[in-house]
């Protein structure tokens, strides 16, 4: 035994010979890892590494483990699995990258490989089943889910269930999430069934399509609303091309690239004849953005998603690019925003939903310390690795002020994600989409429009 | 035992389970998929696997590891955030890896006093962001700040841009606590007074490459910020008019705070990389000034730079207008070695140190070497204090070109040791410059070295195999480089 330890290692240089230990479709893209010369500077930015202290679970440490298997050192499985599926894809790794590595892309196409070679079993793979292939693709089952968590919701249900303690059957996370559901409105997918264009009260200046998504227009039919009547107020018409479906993000991170296909394909013919794809959640964008990244065996698809992509922007900056009225009614409050990854790190969107709040009257703006962390959602992360997305969690409520009353950010999976802290740490704050403030200083603008119209007819009349 | 035809699990490793006992069971990594991302540091060129990495949370812990595995006569070695040069981290002898990742803590900042205790795995920069509101920070900042720890900085004595007008890592170290290869804990100048009687053990040890002992807490002087700081960036059309530059502005008896270059390729790297700054894409160098101190001066000093600069034939010079832009010119120069990934696969960063005046001539040897070998070179460096980093770069895929890289880093610490000049400035020894030991070295001067490290750590199981040739053992790691390369 010391023997062999005294033995020096045989040591031997960096090369990769193939891509041995890959199936051959879809693999993960030497390019994409030759860029990256393992200086570290990724270590720092990596929610994982900070938690764990281990470089496997870092971002330089899973490019060097995706680079393993092609040059046959490890296999795809368990060992190599976990650093990969242990990545919340936060993307902060590819900020902090002084040589632009995509690592983010490595590890998708690296997830579809262990996928391949080791599909899910047990409860992660019913969950992952049940979400993925069986609700989110399926909008008529996704207004159903919503009709019956609504009714969950009114019929006291609810209420009952939290009070007879029928949520300790299920396990710790599940029922934390269960705690923190929003109150449901109706989804805009199903309200403007029926309406071609959501018409603007002037002169239109352009028309939109937007995204509804498919967490976002179930959970939080409600900003959906809010994304309609800010684009409307700001003289763009909007339309919702009926043939739309899930993004396919939560896919591609699970590895199943071959559904994020399918959701891939159809989405851009449901927007082939749309100039501008709105989308309101960070995740979402992100992953329209990189769409193209899905088809490298697929020449033809891959232009059109090339041409897709270039039409996908975030609302935030959307509004900011083309120009918004700014408010005129104070909201008064104390304000903070936390950076989505996908908006911050995904898709360079950082100044322009600082500034959409700071334009609104009576905003006290406080910059949150490590504001571009993630919290923890990261798609259902939060439902398979519940312990580091609790404890990465725990590191960002650390840096959200006792004081602030609401909490803004551009992505749905990010709201619960941030809803449940607060409520772990008995904190006031409410959890808000960007979009959302602004319709309510525009909503309160025209409250007192109204008002002042009156006090001014009143005066007519009294004169 | 026989006869049996089931096989059994393998059997964990003894001493494996003893690390366990020591620290616990989530501490340990021993199985080979945990332990690849071990194989290597920053420097690439050589991979080698551990027998296991532990994450002690304390000094006592620390030494308990150490105890053990000197008792046993196992191999070990200390790692913080593996982002060293020269491979001072990379288990040649299948060591047990100590990370000190998980001590990092800021213990305590003495404001009145001026000084700081740390973990050794504590972040550099974070440092700096944690005692910036009062007004200070810490000067010692490699390019790697960012990521890097205070206990790899010590261990390499770490300097960085602004250690020209400020001082490397060994002039901001005020006590040390290290764990001794034998395991025994101990304090050198604990209440961080300088100038203690004796012989200077700290000086020894600061910059020992992790060969005569753990650092376990570090105490380091802070420094009040600058009244004031202004930032100078100047294009030059030709490299040798960028060099006599800063013999110039040295010469005029100027001490910057930091004295910058990067060579045409160099640019070329950080403009592809993440932070690009729009440097032109024709000019052959630039210089990234820095003066600081009281508010008074500077503007004058500024004034002596920009008129030594223009003597030189500058295209273009510019004083930073903001904070902001001052931020972006630095994150593109200090980003700038990982940077080279956006242009090469692979990058050998070499680090030679020669006397300023030799700058021109010593860049167009480096040139000479770069057209035999016939592989790029950027130059990235800190030419105030005329420490070089030529980055050789390549790829390892293709076959003959890691070979051909290592002899032109080593041709070129030759160019710097035929003018005087030394074969480190800040990386340290390591793996990657043991051999190139001989061109600074006798024989006799590396023997009386050896018998200082075997003092502290006589059976050599402290990181053994870096900062020394090892002529005796026939093991020149370069060697075995070069017939895995051969035979591939």
């Amino acid at each position: 035994m010391l023997k062999e330890m005294a033995a020096p290692e045989k040591t031997a240089p960096c090369s990769s010979a193939g891509l041995s230990n890959y199936f051959s479709a879809d693999h993960p893209d030497e390019d994409k890892w030759a860029d990256c010369v393992h200086c570290g500077m990724c270590l720092e930015a990596c929610p994982t590494y900070l938690e764990t202290g281990q470089e496997q679970h870092s971002p330089r440490g899973r490019v060097h483990l995706i680079k393993s298997v092609a040059e046959g050192k490890i296999q795809l499985k368990e060992q190599f699995a976990d650093p990969v599926f242990q990545c919340l894809d936060c993307r902060a790794c590819t900020t902090a990258c002084p040589a632009d590595v995509d690592v983010g892309g490595l590890i998708e196409e690296a997830r579809g490989q262990v996928r391949q070679a080791m599909p899910l079993k047990g409860w992660k793979g019913a969950v992952s089943t049940f979400f993925l292939k069986g609700l989110f693709p399926h909008q008529e089952r996704m207004h159903t889910v919503s009709g019956l968590l609504k009714f969950y919701q009114k019929s006291g249900l609810q209420k009952a269930v939290r009070t007879i303690g029928a949520l300790k059957v299920m396990p710790d996370h599940l029922a934390s999430m269960e705690s923190i559901m929003p109150e449901l409105q109706t989804p805009v997918q199903k309200k403007y069934k029926d309406v071609d264009v959501i018409p603007t009260k002037g002169v239109p200046k352009a028309r939109v399509s937007m995204l509804t998504g498919c967490i976002m227009d179930v959970m939080f039919g409600d900003i959906n609303q809010s994304t309609i009547d800010v684009l409307t107020h700001n003289d763009n018409e909007v339309t919702i091309p009926k043939k739309q479906t899930c993004c396919g993000a939560l896919h591609v991170h699970a590895g199943d690239r071959e559904k994020g296909r399918k959701l891939a394909k159809q989405n851009i013919e449901a927007f082939e004849n749309s100039e501008k794809v709105v989308v309101n959640a960070a995740g979402c964008g992100c992953a329209l953005k990189e769409y193209p990244e899905l088809f490298k065996d697929e020449p033809q698809w891959k232009e059109r998603a090339e041409v897709f992509a270039e039409k996908v922007e975030d609302i935030s900056k959307y509004l900011y690019d083309t120009g918004y009225e700014k408010p005129r009614s104070s909201l008064n409050k104390k304000i903070t925003y936390h950076d989505a990854c996908h908006l911050a790190h995904g898709q360079g969107v950082r100044h322009e939903p600082r500034q959409l709040l700071k334009d609104i009257p009576g905003v006290e703006y406080t910059e949150l310390s490590n504001a571009d962390t993630c919290c923890g959602s990261a798609g259902i992360y939060n439902i398979t690795n519940p312990e580091m997305a609790e404890a990465v969690l725990d590191r960002k409520m650390e840096n959200v002020p006792e004081d602030v009353e609401m909490i803004s950010m551009g992505n749905p999976g990010c709201m619960l994600q941030m809803a449940m802290g607060v409520r772990k740490y008995g904190r006031k704050s409410e959890i808000v989409h960007t979009v959302q403030l602004l319709d309510w200083a525009y909503q309160k603008d025209e409250q007192n429009a109204g008002l002042e119209k009156s006090i001014a007819v009143a005066g007519e009349e009294e004169a | 035992m026989f006869g049996s035809k089931k096989r059994k699990k393998p059997q964990r490793d003894p001493h494996i389970n003893k690390l366990i006992e020591i620290v616990g069971e989530k501490e340990v990594l021993y199985e080979d998929a945990d332990l690849l991302s071990y194989d290597c540091d920053g420097f690439t060129v050589h991979k080698a696997m551990p027998k296991a990495v532990v994450f002690p949370a304390n000094t006592e812990e620390v030494a308990a590891i150490v105890r053990y595995c000197s008792t046993n006569n196992i191999p070990f070695l200390a790692r913080g955030a593996g982002t060293g040069l020269s491979g001072g981290a990379i288990p040649l002898n299948r060591e047990v890896i100590i990370s000190l990742v998980k001590m990092k803590h800021l213990l305590s900042v003495d404001y009145e006093n001026r000084q700081a205790v740390v973990q050794p795995g504590f972040v550099n920069l974070k440092l700096t962001n944690s005692i910036s509101d009062k007004g200070y920070y810490y000067a010692p900042d490699p390019s790697s700040q960012y990521v890097c720890t205070i206990g790899g900085n010590v261990a390499e004595n770490a300097g960085g841009a602004h250690c020209l007008k400020y001082g490397v890592t060994t002039n901001h170290i005020l006590g040390l606590e290290v764990v001794l290869p034998n395991g025994e804990i101990i304090e050198i100048s604990e209440a961080g007074v300088p100038d203690s009687p004796g012989y200077d053990v700290m000086g020894l040890l600061t910059g020992s490459e992790g060969t005569l002992g753990v650092v376990t807490k570090i105490t380091v002087r802070i420094l009040k910020n600058p009244e004031g700081k202004q930032t100078v960036l100047a294009y030059f059309d030709h490299i040798e008019d960028g060099s006599r530059a800063v013999s110039d502005i040295i010469s005029a008896g100027i001490v910057p705070a930091a004295l910058e270059m990067m060579d045409k390729t160099a640019i070329e790297g950080v403009e592809a990389g993440a932070y690009p700054v729009g440097h032109p894409d024709d000019i052959e160098a630039l210089l990234l000034i820095e003066v600081d101190g009281i508010k008074a001066g500077i503007s004058e000093q500024i004034e002596e730079i920009l008129n030594v600069c223009r003597g030189r034939n500058v295209r273009e010079v510019k004083v930073a207008e903001s904070e902001e832009e001052r931020g972006r010119w630095w994150a593109n120069r200090k980003t700038g070695f990982g940077a080279m990934g956006a242009i090469s696969p692979d990058y050998l960063v070499q680090d030679g140190v020669i006397p300023r005046s030799r700058l021109p001539e010593v860049l167009e040897n480096i040139y000479e070497i770069s057209r035999e070998s016939g592989l790029r070179i950027a130059n990235i460096f800190h030419a105030g204090d005329g420490n070089l980093h030529p980055l050789i770069l390549f790829d390892s895929r293709k076959p003959g070109e890691t070979e051909k890289a290592l002899k032109a880093g080593t041709a070129c610490l030759k160019a710097c040791s035929d003018v005087g000049g030394s074969i480190t400035g800040e990386h340290g020894v390591g793996i990657e410059k043991k051999e190139e030991m001989r061109f600074v070295f006798t024989d006799e001067e590396l023997e009386a070295q050896i018998k200082i490290r075997e003092v502290f750590n006589p059976d050599d199981l402290l990181n053994k195999g870096k900062l020394f040739p090892t002529p005796s053992r026939c093991m020149d790691v370069k060697k075995i480089v070069k017939d895995t390369v051969a035979v591939q």
